[in-house]
């Protein structure tokens, strides 16, 4: 009988042993991985950071931590790249597990999903509302996208505003100019572009099937969103959506457009000149400048504007993304990074625009003189400054907390109207999806 | 799969008179087997039924992000369900999956299998190892692969127009068909070894004599195969069709990296939809919960159709 016992408590004890180190274990390979500087350091100078774009953001924070290191010569930053669908992944399981340890200082987000995470989980943010970062010298578009009630939670960091981005040998061969895409409406866009197509063989544009990226552009060109000022989604009755897709499924139809499956197809048909120009946020400069080959043969201009609506302009906005500050933060050196690099540096930003066409949301960044230095890519075009009178320009947007099922779901809809089906119908479909996620 | 355990009553008794209390040795023996089963036991509850009866519950919730509250009614989520499109196109997509393509790998694996056992075949090592190795590859890196090759630039589109078999790039992954045909192509590719190598290892208990007797009474082979072999692989093909309808049913990684659900959430299954649900949209972890749960559902009564039909044992 002794033995015996023995031998269940030995069993049983073997058991705990074994589910506790198992939990321990987990544990401790999601320390290894996260990274994140505790709370246990007191006075840190050394950040954490969470950001995607080796040729972009990533970037940036290199140059970023060397402005800093100038004044604070003990600071390091680690920065870890997080692909942007890992780090929304990540964020949404450490909020949901309320395992805080693991988050970094500063993560990255995309402007587009700010609204939605500080929504759904506040506690992944600190409010840096009083952080002495100066939000009055950001535009109040930009920074609108970080203010939930009134709280700033991100510091901006690139702009979107969109660009038309045209290779001006191609048009040459059609026996174009630049100036003949500038200041135009879609229609006649779309008459230069059959014009080009038939000299040239070449599509004018490409984009990613069934992402709306192009179309959204069109929207908000034309002052309009996929939600009103209530946020309740506006994707049926919506003119200025009904007049995009049109003009987008005329553009496919017409070979002007070439709808391609994947974001690598899609950079492949820039960079290999299948296509005479691209429509995306000004971050796309960074792309076209891998083909080094295609020096000085890239022009930049406005959009087209779109035909028959009220407010429209021929400017717009993709992307863009601002810094967050994470409840896990040494915050007093979190802020005041922030506050002397993304927001208080032109040194920073003088640097990183011709680097990586990082343009600058932070206003006196704009009044440096290399904004007006003529970019021998563009063929000596000072591309950056016209980015920036096209920024003043944009018309605002509204996400909110659903912008992505909204967009997925006019996505779903261009797809079925490319396939034949109603317009009205599909979009109808789309309205319904995204009123049915937001019950 | 049922744990042994040493009986406890020894003598067996039908009588209804009052219980017979088992010799000490007996419970010792008893109480042994439930020790050793315990480490087991108690790992699995943990880890495994506890997070399930915790995602019970949490399916009987709403709210988004970590505010969530209990429904009202509880089974808000469910009925939810009812109207969601999405899911309902999901449901149908996966069921499509699951019609055509186990039943099509099933057959493969099992004609590969009679194949492979063919004592005079030769290279029987390479072909074995040929026809497994696709079940070793990451599910990821294989259905990025695929996507490469369907590509509309890809090898597949460039060896038909070589061929002079298409006028044009075919949008392999464009199309709902075709992408649908994608899918069932690239779960064929990696599943039909991993369920001949069940097959062979039952072909292997096949005593050589029936066969042999079969072939003394004048049976063909197809006969042979129909109605001596395939009989006494029942209870192995009974665990493939189980395994594999689970599997098809809980499909996630081919609709997320072969096809991202695309075009327009047509391919996408029904674990993909529940990942959408809680990950990428505004997570709504309450209702993806109950999502895994009518998935769960939907297994069990499969798998619980299957036995009845398969297992002809008395």
């Amino acid at each position: 009988m002794k033995k015996l016992r023995t031998g269940m408590a030995l069993a049983a004890t073997a058991t705990f042993a074994l589910s506790l180190a198992a939990c321990s274990s987990g544990g401790s390979t999601d320390d290894a991985s996260g990274g994140a500087s505790g709370d246990g350091e007191a006075m840190g100078n050394s950040l954490t950071v969470w950001a995607w774009d080796p040729a972009f953001n990533i970037y940036a924070l290199q140059e970023a931590e060397k402005v800093y290191q100038a004044d604070h010569p003990d600071f390091t930053l680690d920065i870890q790249e997080v692909t942007w669908e890992d780090l929304q992944t990540k964020l949404t399981t450490l909020a949901q597990s309320q395992e805080f340890g693991e988050l970094p200082d500063i993560f990255l987000m995309q402007n587009n999903a700010f609204q939605k995470n500080v929504i759904n989980y506040p506690d992944l943010f600190t409010d840096i509302t009083d952080s002495g970062v100066a939000f009055d010298e950001f535009p109040e578009g930009v920074t609108a996208y970080s203010t939930v009630d009134g709280m700033n939670y991100g510091v901006p960091f690139d702009a979107g505003t969109a660009i038309n981005a045209m290779r001006t040998d191609i048009l040459e061969e059609a026996g174009l100019t630049l100036d003949d895409f500038t200041d135009i409406t879609w229609d006649e866009y779309i008459a230069l572009g059959e014009q080009v197509l038939e000299k040239t063989g070449k599509p004018m544009l490409s984009g990613i099937a069934g992402e709306p990226d192009t179309i959204l552009m069109m929207l908000q060109s034309a002052g309009q969103s996929l939600f009103d000022d209530q946020g309740n989604p506006t994707i049926t009755d919506n003119a200025a959506l009904a007049a995009s897709i049109d003009l987008y499924s005329e553009m496919v139809e017409k070979g002007i457009y070439l709808e391609v499956n994947s974001w690598d197809e899609y950079i492949a048909s820039i960079v290999n000149g299948n296509v005479a120009s691209t429509i995306n946020g000004v971050w796309i400069s960074g792309s076209i400048q891998t083909a080094e080959d295609q020096s000085g043969l890239w022009g930049v201009t406005d959009l087209p504007a779109v035909d028959g609506i009220d407010g429209a302009t021929h400017y717009s906005a993709n992307g863009g993304s601002s810094w967050a500050v994470s409840s896990n933060a040494d915050v007093a050196l979190a802020e005041d990074f922030l506050s002397a690099t993304f927001a208080g540096s032109t040194e920073l930003y003088d640097t990183i625009l011709p680097g990586a066409g990082a343009v600058a949301n932070w206003l006196p960044a704009g009044d440096s003189e290399v904004y007006s230095e003529p970019q021998e890519f563009f063929g000596g075009q000072a591309i950056y400054a016209d980015v920036l009178s096209f920024a003043a320009g944009v018309p605002a947007n509204n996400t909110g907390a659903y912008y992505y099922e909204a967009r997925d779901a006019v996505g779903a809809a261009i797809t079925q109207i490319m396939g034949g089906a109603d317009p009205a119908t599909a979009l109808g479909e789309a309205q319904s999806t995204v009123e049915f996620a937001m019950n | 799969m049922t744990p042994v355990v040493v009986p406890d009553r020894t003598p067996k008794k039908k009588s209804k008179g009052p219980k017979i209390k088992p010799s000490p040795a007996a419970r010792r023996r008893s109480l042994t087997g439930w020790a050793f089963l315990l480490p087991a036991a108690v790992l699995i509850g943990i880890m495994m039924f506890w997070p399930m009866f915790q995602a019970l519950i949490l399916s009987f919730k709403t709210g988004r992000g970590s505010a969530l509250d209990f429904a009202d009614p509880l089974w808000f989520n469910y009925e939810r369900m009812l109207s969601d499109e999405i899911f309902k196109m999901t449901v149908g997509t996966t069921l499509l999956y699951l019609a055509i393509q186990v039943p099509l790998m099933l057959v493969t694996a099992l004609v590969l299998a009679n194949i492979l056992n063919n004592p005079r075949l030769k290279f029987k090592g390479f072909w074995r190892t040929a026809i497994f190795l696709p079940a070793a590859i990451s599910l990821v890196s294989y259905s990025l692969v695929f996507r490469t090759i369907f590509a509309t630039d890809g090898l597949v589109n460039d060896w038909l127009l070589a061929l002079h078999l298409i006028d044009g790039p075919v949008n392999w992954l464009g199309n709902t068909d075709t992408a649908r045909m994608v899918i069932i192509l690239g779960l064929l590719w990696r599943w039909t070894g991993y369920n001949m190598i069940f097959y062979l290892a039952g072909l292997q208990n096949i005593d050589p004599t029936t066969l042999e007797a079969a072939k003394m009474d004048g049976a063909g082979p197809i006969r042979t195969f129909f109605s001596v072999t395939v009989p006494q692989l029942k209870p192995m093909i009974l665990l493939t069709v189980i395994m594999s309808t689970n599997g098809t049913l809980q499909l996630f990684d081919e609709s997320f990296n072969l096809t991202r659900g695309g075009p327009a959430n047509t391919t996408m299954t029904m674990s993909h939809y529940l990942y959408e649900v809680s990950f990428v949209n505004n997570p709504n972890f309450g209702y993806g919960a109950a999502l895994s749960y009518v998935i769960l559902v939907m297994v069990a009564i499969l798998a619980a159709i299957q036995m009845k039909v398969g297992d002809k044992r008395d």
